[in-house]
């Protein structure tokens, strides 16, 4: 089966959270839940800023050193957006429980392989943001990521946006890349061989999918960039209907 | 607490370039003159202020007589005589008191001549001396023991045999025929033949307590130096295979043997594999761990040296050999090299109009204590043209396409200098 890469979102559907999101891409699909602010155990109180409690929670399993490494890429991510002054000795808790993954073809092995761990951050990082603007937090900016592998051998270069597992592992290298709507980079998680050259090019190619710059988007000749694709459009239409569901009963 | 940051800024340090000031009067044997006298009444400005980070709450006043008047000041040690600057207090105090401002004033220059340096002594771009001893440790295969400053890691390695009858779901012709065959297929990935493990000894850091679970920190690492061991497909798979190659069946001996089963075992096949556990254990932390740890790692595996291991078919089991001679060391693809940068705000407030910033290479704990951002790349500059192997950021939005470009050039600089430690 392949997995869709367009991406997909359902908002606020638990009822018990203060926001939440369930978001899909590329087969991934991971349940994000915000709490906050609420109160924070006394040893852990920050006196100038909330304290950001992230969960990561794999699709089988406990979490192990590869959820607390997704887990501490999060948080100092999530720090910079959310507003954390505004909510000193508070606690913004954010959990997100993977509920399904691409196949693995290769069977018999581990069930999360080295190294492409990292394919599901992107999921993770637009389920956080679409949940925190669920909860209606108070966020700086908000981050949009996209993954893309290069596939090179020798002279031919191709740059594979949104890539499937399979894809990701067969790659040269893995770029994860997150930027704020403002068009800043945010997070950055390059992998495999590459060069400056290689990493430029992915750079402005990420940054015009996930920020509208619109004289970026009709320039085809950037590979993959369209409307469509652009992650930033996608979450602005996402809350708009989300919205002008609620207030259906206004009109 | 926050509105108390700004205003103790304001009030206490008045001007951007008090606190040079200050270290010139500390330097100057200290003196503090008439450090508390009593101020008249619209001189006085006073501060309580609360330890941030305890609950015990630090109540203390601080005098200034005019910040005006400081700032009006010639930067000279003569200074230290004035009765105006009555605010004076020895550089660690100000380095507990107030990190940021503190690191801050030394990175501002005070004059156009002057370069940033920081509170450690470092310019912005410069490292701290390696050191590295190889093999120390007797018992295992391989070892190093890496110093950066007051970063000190220890890293050995040692190699245990995983039969391939121990294997679930092992094919003899899986792997037998070419080491190619099957893409994508990577048994060193598949089979989990290397195993790092991160310690954060008690004691290392002020930071970790006895008894208690690895540190976020120590995982964190585990993971990092185990995708960066994967992903720059460093070790050669056929460094870790364990052959047997059964003895030629034309013998005169064994010709009455079933010409069937000939066919059958006359190609040699894998009978084990060489799993490589690497034990990584931070006995002194001061920042950087993350490039210390891949230091003593490189270090540790090019010391590597594994006994020639083979398959004994009348005991059945693998036997090596103790000759020192026969044993072999690992082909390393490349020598890559770490380096971690941060990023110092002048502002303290994640969220703040104020752009200015400085890239401090090789953090020490002060410094991880005061940024956000940070960077890790990883160079190999082994070969003629440079691959870089691993870019890393979080934390902070300043690090851009031509921030990335410095940050690279330092890596390259960085790199010669360590693989000429590495390899010597």
């Amino acid at each position: 089966m392949v997995a869709s890469k367009e991406p997909s979102v359902l908002l606020s559907h638990l009822h018990r959270a203060d926001g939440s999101a369930t978001f899909s891409q590329n087969g991934y699909t991971v349940i994000g839940a915000v709490n906050g602010p609420i109160e924070v155990p006394r040893r852990h109180e920050l006196p100038e800023e909330a304290v950001i409690e992230v969960l990561v929670r794999p699709a089988a399993g406990v979490g192990g050193t590869r959820e607390r490494h997704l887990e501490s890429i999060l948080h100092s991510t999530l720090r910079q957006i959310i507003l954390v002054h505004n909510f000193p000795r508070h606690l913004i808790q954010v959990t997100l429980q993977i509920t399904n993954t691409p196949e693995n073809k290769n069977t018999g092995s581990k069930v999360v392989q080295a190294g492409s761990h990292l394919a599901i951050l992107p999921a993770l990082l637009q389920t956080a943001v679409l949940a925190l603007l669920s909860a209606s937090m108070p966020l700086a900016t908000i981050l949009t990521s996209v993954s893309i592998a290069i596939h090179a051998d020798g002279k031919s270069r191709k740059l594979i946006t949104h890539p499937s597992l399979k894809e990701f592992e067969s790659a040269s290298s893995v770029h994860i890349m997150a930027f704020t709507s403002h068009g800043e980079p945010l997070v950055v998680e390059s992998q495999g061989t590459f060069t400056l050259e290689d990493w430029e090019e992915v750079f402005e190619t990420v940054k015009a999918l996930c920020h509208a710059e619109h004289n970026r988007i009709d320039d085809n000749a950037m590979q993959g960039v369209d409307g469509k694709g652009n992650m930033l459009e996608f979450v602005k239409s996402a809350m708009g209907e989300k919205v002008a569901q609620d207030l259906h009963w206004h009109t | 607490m926050a509105a108390w940051v700004e205003r103790k800024q304001s009030l206490v340090y008045g001007s951007d370039d008090w606190l040079p000031r200050k270290l010139v009067l500390v330097r100057a044997g200290g003196t503090c003159p008439a450090p508390f006298q009593r101020p008249t009444k619209k001189q006085k400005a006073s501060v309580a202020a609360t330890a941030s980070s305890s609950t015990r709450a630090l109540n203390f006043t601080l005098h200034i007589t005019s910040h005006h008047g400081i700032k009006s000041q010639s930067p000279s040690p003569m200074a230290s005589t004035t009765p105006q600057s009555a605010l004076s207090f020895p550089r660690e105090t100000f380095a507990k008191l107030s990190p940021h401002p503190y690191l801050r004033a030394h990175l501002q220059p005070t004059s156009a001549t002057a370069t940033p340096t920081r509170a450690n002594g470092r310019s912005p771009s410069q490292f701290r001396t390696p050191h590295i001893n190889n093999g120390s440790l007797t018992h295992a295969d391989g070892s190093a023991v890496v110093r950066i400053g007051d970063t000190t890691v220890v890293c050995g390695i040692r190699g245990e045999i995983l039969l391939t009858s121990k294997v679930p779901g092992w094919r003899a012709d899986k792997a037998a025929a070419e080491p190619s065959s099957g893409a994508g297929y990577n048994e060193i990935k598949e089979l989990d033949l290397l195993v790092p493990n991160i310690e954060l000894a008690t004691g290392c850091s002020p930071a970790f307590m006895p008894v208690i679970p690895p540190s976020t920190l120590a995982q964190d690492l585990s993971t990092k130096i185990y995708s960066l061991l994967h992903s720059t497909n460093l070790l050669d798979r056929e460094d870790l295979r364990i052959w047997y190659q059964p003895p030629d069946l034309s013998d005169p001996d064994r010709m009455d043997d079933d010409s069937e089963d000939d066919e059958e075992t006359s190609a040699s096949e894998i009978k084990a594999f060489w799993a490589l556990y690497i034990d990584i254990l931070f006995i002194s932390l001061d920042g950087n761990p993350f490039d210390a740890a891949w230091a003593a790692v490189m270090s540790a595996l090019k010391n590597v040296r594994l006994p020639k291991a083979y398959w004994d078919p009348d005991r059945e089991m693998i036997l090596c050999d103790d000759s020192v001679d026969k044993s072999k060391k690992l082909s390393l693809n490349g020598l890559p090299v770490a380096i971690t940068a941060l990023v110092f705000k002048a502002k303290e407030q994640a969220q703040s109009k104020d752009k200015k910033y400085w890239i401090l290479v090789d953090p020490d704990t002060f410094e991880e204590s005061l940024c956000d951002e940070s960077v890790t790349v990883v160079v190999d500059c082994s070969e003629k043209k440079t691959r870089i192997l691993s870019i890393t950021k979080s934390g902070g939005t300043i690090v851009g396409r031509e921030e990335m470009k410095d940050i690279v050039k330092l890596a390259e600089q960085r790199s010669t200098e360590l693989s000429s430690i590495l390899n010597g």
